[in-house]
């Protein structure tokens, strides 16, 4: 009888992987007929948008890629006013707080794409709601002409030498990439009560609350406007140090934050089939591909610069994790920080 | 008989009123003739800014923390509730106020000179503002941080030459943030005082001097006071704007952890979900107290006989002869010159050469490129944007003017009926632009035909927004010019249509393309209401601006602000030619 269920478990392992190699042609026939999918997205445009668009167009002719891009916080305005008005024009978006708010109003079709079969559990929802398509470490950065490398903290004790009182800026974004993030990874690996005691301790170092995102904040950085900004992406600080830019970015110890951002299917969408297609491209080896091109880093450790060794020792906030205590980070942030 | 009326406004003001109106009624007819077309425009007007206003007044009253159908005062009991209202309502009626002043002198000053007197540069002036005007609001603030901040040239230089480690400037401060903003408004009030300068009548200022009044004097005693009402409604303005503004107080208050009324509201706003109960609230409030604001610039603009100086006589304007002053009006226009234009401009210019934004320095000029002015020239993508971007700005400006002009006629005529024009066509001002565009994002979607997504969704959406700009241009315009020649025009039996045509239109036309001008020029670079309504084919160029702003491609983004303000001076040169020919509508700019 365990015979039967192993093989029947393998079987199914078996259909599934063949699955992954070719997206089920059902599937493609379904989507051709749709003939377009719209693609809500606060991706970089000219890097990733438009090559994902071209990518997916040239391996499927015949459908057609609508990209709306704009900010996280816009794009997920319209589409609550879409759904409220009885007219959904998207069919995938994606995105760590979107998804949240999305989910709890009932608004992300459950779709796991076959794809995914090779991503590790903790980049896809048990319920199969999203799959995470890209994922970003959190970090200080510093720019190099205004601090030397001997000066610059390693720890998150560090960040609290009085020398740095009022020379620290973060983006002051909202969400798991901005500072309630930094605050969930301080709770997480120290502990409520602990980390507390440290945010407080940090809250007067007067960190300055820039009003921008974080690519714009490690531009001042770089700029020579902050000698050091927290909450950066690890990534950008590579970017723009390749360029010639004097930034750095630190591991910072012991552990940094890892965000996860998940793509998904909305329910009731136009073309729910194509949309699937979509996702299912985005999560395979060639959308990967065009992300790690686009200098994203990949959500399917495989396609990341360097492997997993590369990237920093981290805590990651999980999506559901995100979803549950994002409000209580924020809380933290405007009693301490704003 | 302007004249009389202006030497001593006390005495015939009010009684020349009365009478005035009531002829009006008498002359210009009655019944449907006249009340029709009010009626139209009034309808036309309602479509346009009731909508939004319900929606806004809706949305103040949802609770975005806790999602449901009910409505609720928590957006209005958590905005009072707040214990730093006191010192944040302070803050920003003081930045309001003191930035509206500094655009005020500044503005009106040159306009003054190049308008009214034979002062050298004058047409530095008028290149300065619409340079300036071409230039993408996101860039200038930018470009001011980048010299005035820590590491910009000034505080650098400072410490170059003290020694010290002190800053000698602060931009994250009140002084930093008015001197900004004010800047950013100096060509709004330059062109406006232009237009009303422009058509003073010379004759009052020239009795002045022959009586022996000095040139302040002159200024202050007679050339002022005639423009007052178009001075009052433009500080009005410029406070109410400034008041609202969220991107100098957001991008210089926050980092300075200096509170304003609107730095909370925008926080609200970028939260996911956004919060929008919380600015829609603000605005509700806004509107209450714009109300009170715009009831008493009514009773100033009612009296509008008093300032009429465009009359049935020669009124071609002449150059007041400063004398040995001469140089000083010059120095003016000079040094606004280089404030407001030069030293912004010379920062994005150094941004767009630069790989990567850095510090004004020496070593720096070593690797200078023109890496980004070819990534932007050989992208094909751009030029799509541009082409919408000139599409759109062109309709809108166009059609904001058409109706303005007719309503400020109306209006100021007091054309039976036309009470609510004034309000309706000024109110948008106070709706903050996401607001509006959340508020078109749910009217496009339950029109049935697919406005959605378009192009003419943002039309309509700057329609909207720029018609209050259009009726500063135009109310004032329509003030000066006196009843009698309307009334002549009545007697040698022109029908209203025809006077508007061949009477107040060809008057009216320097300020109605100064206006035009303005709005397009305004329209082509507004970021807020394009990114929130952009469809997938209809992006202009200000959201392709933020995209690539937003990447970290600061360099291409001043690339392109750089190649986007030269082809709009061409743009308005191009303008500014083509009516150059056109005798009536002489030297508009």
């Amino acid at each position: 009888m365990k015979n039967v269920s192993t093989s029947l478990a393998l079987a199914m392992v078996l259909v599934s992987t063949t699955a992954a190699n070719a997206a089920d042609q059902a599937l493609i026939d379904a989507a051709m007929a749709e003939g377009q999918v719209v693609w809500y997205t606060s991706l970089i445009q000219d890097q990733a948008v438009r090559p994902m668009v071209a990518a997916f167009e040239a391996k499927y002719p015949g459908i057609t890629v609508e990209a709306v891009t704009g900010k996280s916080t816009d794009l997920l305005l319209r589409i609550t006013d879409e759904v409220k008005a009885n007219s959904l024009r998207a069919d995938v978006h994606h995105g760590g707080g979107a998804a949240q708010t999305l989910i709890a109003q009932g608004m992300v079709a459950e779709f796991v794409p076959d794809s995914a079969a090779a991503y590790p559990d903790d980049l896809k929802d048990p319920a199969g709601l999203w799959t995470a398509h890209v994922v970003n470490f959190l970090v200080p950065a510093y720019n190099t002409d205004l601090v030397d490398e001997a000066d610059a903290p390693k720890s998150y004790d560090d960040l609290l030498d009085p020398k740095w009182q009022g020379q620290i800026a973060w983006a002051a974004s909202m969400t798991q990439g901005g500072p309630p993030g930094f605050i969930g990874t301080v709770l997480g690996t120290m502990g409520q009560e602990e980390g507390m005691a440290y945010l407080t301790k940090l809250s007067e170092q007067r960190i300055i609350n820039v009003p921008a995102n974080q690519r714009v904040t490690l531009d001042q950085v770089i700029a020579g406007e902050y000698p050091i900004a927290l909450c950066t992406f690890s990534h950008h600080a590579e970017i723009s140090a390749a360029q010639g830019a004097p930034v750095k970015w630190i591991a910072l110890e012991p552990m940094v934050t890892n965000t996860v951002d998940p793509i998904f299917l909305l329910a009731g969408g136009p073309n729910p089939n194509a949309g699937k297609l979509f996702i299912d491209f985005v999560i395979s080896d060639e959308g990967q591909q065009v992300l790690a091109d686009a200098e994203y880093i990949p959500a399917n450790p495989a396609f990341r610069v360097g492997g997993v060794d590369a990237s920093p020792a981290a805590f990651t906030l999980s999506p559901s994790e995100v979803g549950s205590h994002l409000n209580d980070w924020i809380k933290v942030y405007d009693e301490l920080f704003k | 008989m302007s004249a009389t009326q202006l030497a001593a406004p006390a005495e015939t003001g009010a009684e020349a009123r009365r009478p005035a109106r009531r002829k009006a009624a008498n002359w210009r007819g009655r019944g449907w003739r006249v009340r029709l077309p009010v009626f139209a425009v009034t309808t036309i007007l309602a479509l346009l800014v009731l909508p939004p206003l319900v929606i806004l007044v809706r949305t103040s009253l949802t609770d975005y923390s806790a999602p449901g159908d009910d409505l609720t005062l928590y957006n209005f009991t958590s905005l009072f509730a707040d214990p730093l209202l006191y010192v944040s309502a302070f803050n920003s009626v003081l930045f309001a106020a003191l930035s509206t002043l500094l655009s005020l002198i500044i503005g009106a000053v040159v306009a003054w000179i190049v308008e009214r007197s034979n002062a050298p540069f004058k047409r530095l002036a008028v290149l300065t503002t619409v340079i300036s005007l071409g230039t993408p609001a996101i860039l200038y603030v930018y470009a001011w941080v980048f010299l005035l901040g820590r590491a910009g040239p000034v505080n650098a230089t400072w410490r170059w030459l003290t020694g010290t480690r002190d800053n000698l400037v602060d931009i994250y401060s009140i002084p930093g943030m008015v001197l900004v903003e004010g800047f950013l408004w100096v060509p709004l009030v330059f062109l406006l005082c232009s237009a009303t300068f422009k058509r003073q009548n010379a004759d009052l200022e020239e009795a002045a001097r022959m009586s022996g009044a000095n040139v302040f004097d002159t200024v202050l005693r007679v050339s002022l006071p005639m423009a007052k009402p178009a001075l009052l409604g433009l500080a009005l303005f410029i406070f109410i704007r400034n008041i609202e503004a969220f991107d100098v107080p957001v991008l210089l208050g926050t980092p300075g952890g200096i509170k304003l009324l609107t730095s909370d509201v925008y926080l609200a706003m970028t939260r996911v979900p956004p919060d929008l109960g919380h600015s829609s609230a603000f605005a509700v409030i806004m509107i209450l107290l714009v109300s009170v604001l715009l009831y008493f610039y009514g009773r100033v603009s009612r009296s509008a006989d008093r300032y009429a100086s465009v009359t049935g006589k020669g009124f071609r304007p002449r150059p007041f002869d400063l004398g040995r002053y001469r140089w000083v009006g010059g120095a003016i226009i000079l040094l606004n010159f280089l404030l407001v234009l030069a030293a912004p401009l010379s920062a994005i210019l150094w941004n767009s050469v630069t790989p990567f934004v850095r510090p004004f320095s020496i070593a720096a000029l070593s690797n200078l490129s023109v890496g980004n002015y070819t990534q932007v020239l050989t992208d094909p993508y751009y030029l799509d944007m541009a082409l919408n971007t000139v599409i759109v700005a062109t309709a809108a400006a166009t059609v904001a003017v058409a109706l303005t002009a007719v309503v400020a006629w109306f209006s100021v005529r007091n054309f039976p009926g036309s009470q609510a024009l004034e309000h309706l066509v000024s109110l948008p001002i106070v709706l903050p632009g996401i607001v509006l565009g959340v508020a078109m994002i749910q009217i496009a979607l339950r029109t049935p035909f697919g406005l959605y997504g378009t192009l003419w969704l943002i039309v309509i959406a700057f329609v909207i927004r720029y018609m209050p700009y259009g009726m500063r241009y135009a109310q004032p315009g329509v003030m000066q010019i006196h009843r009698e020649l309307e009334e002549a025009a009545g007697i040698a039996g022109a029908g209203q249509a025809g006077i508007f045509r061949r009477v107040v239109f060809p008057l009216l036309s320097p300020a109605l393309l100064a206006a035009w001008l303005f709005i397009f020029l305004l329209a082509s670079k507004e970021l807020s209401i394009a990114i929130l309504l952009a469809g997938s084919n209809s992006k202009t160029i200000a959201v392709a601006m933020f995209d690539q702003w937003t990447n970290g491609q600061a360099g291409e983004v001043a690339a392109l602000g750089m190649i986007w303000t030269v082809l709009m001076s061409c743009l308005a040169a191009l303008m500014i030619w083509l009516t150059g020919k056109d005798k009536k509508s002489e030297g508009t700019l």
